[in-house]
């Protein structure tokens, strides 16, 4: 036992809550300045930027819109991996970064399904359709909210962490749904056109740039943001224990 | 560089979703500095009292 050996886990440097309070002090602000700096360089890139041939101007919304679909698939991800650590571990900071991650997640799939459906209207002459993509992201905001939900149900915050944990990761399973639903079903919904996507379905560079810059953009802000949520639940939690030890004495 | 900011006939859903994005993002940064303020505030209120002497 000692020092040496309780480094072994990688979790470790983090899972101490001092640890952890020490290193984001510094870097949820730092995540928010570069967030700030790379949507500031994004949108300007998104308003310089030619209309599409075939979209005319709508296609500025994808700059907004394709970052939040990817962020709210992402911070499910986040969302499941914290769960197991707490579901396993029993550790309250990866059940801390469970329940701060959720109502973040829960905006950035709201977000997708407006924006898109926004960007719907125009092109495919329709506000919704139940097609595989936007019906498994819908479920997708379902999951979001039944673990919200399913947090603020239960009194015991152990049966609620353990309750939602499990709710999480059943949850999971809907991340390659909606990743695939695009190449598994035919859908109204366009493949993927990203960096990774086939050369002649990825997007041109003049769109490629600022769709990267937003996407780090959203993915910063994600990180600053979640880092603030978890340190004010570290804090909640202390601050309930000073008020519970107050009270037995 | 030259701005376009005029969407012509798809300025009404162009619009309104870069104002929902911004709303969101609003909420987000207000919502969490503000409970991380709040029971940054409650813990230290709390850790005061618990170092005063009681009476």
């Amino acid at each position: 036992m000692g020092a040496r050996n309780h480094n072994k886990n990688p979790f470790d440097f983090l899972a101490n809550p001092e640890r952890f309070m020490a290193f984001s002090r510094w870097a949820a602000p730092m995540f928010g300045a570069i967030a700030g700096v790379l949507a500031v360089a994004g949108l300007v890139l998104t308003f310089t930027v030619p209309e599409d041939y075939q979209q005319g101007d709508t296609v500025r919304m994808m700059f907004i819109h394709v970052p939040a679909a990817v962020l709210a698939m992402f911070v499910y991800l986040c969302l499941g991996i914290a769960s197991f650590l707490a579901l396993v571990f029993r550790h309250a900071l990866a059940d801390a970064a469970a329940q701060a991650c959720a109502p973040l997640g829960a905006a950035f799939t709201v977000l997708a399904l407006a924006t898109g459906s926004l960007w719907g209207k125009p092109m495919w002459g329709t506000w919704w359709v139940w097609d595989a993509r936007l019906t498994s992201v819908l479920v997708l905001l379902l999951f979001y909210l039944g673990y919200l939900a399913l947090r603020g149900a239960i009194d015991d915050e152990q049966k609620a962490a353990r309750a939602a944990a499990i709710l999480a990761l059943v949850g999971v399973i809907n991340l390659p749904i909606v990743k695939f639903s695009v190449d598994w079903w035919n859908s109204l919904h366009q493949g993927s056109s990203t960096l990774l996507a086939k050369p002649e379905n990825r997007l041109p560079v003049v769109y490629a740039w600022p769709m990267l810059l937003m996407q780090l953009a959203y993915l910063s802000a994600f990180g600053s943001l979640w880092l603030v949520r978890i340190r004010a639940l570290v804090w909640r939690r202390k601050a309930r224990s000073l008020a519970l030890k107050a009270a037995e004495a | 560089m030259h701005f376009d900011f005029d969407a012509g006939k798809y300025a009404v859903y162009v619009w309104p979703a870069f104002a929902l994005t911004a709303a969101v993002f609003g909420w987000m940064i207000a919502d969490s500095l503000l409970a991380a303020r709040r029971w940054r505030a409650e813990a230290e209120r709390r850790q005061a009292e618990a170092k005063e002497p009681r009476k």
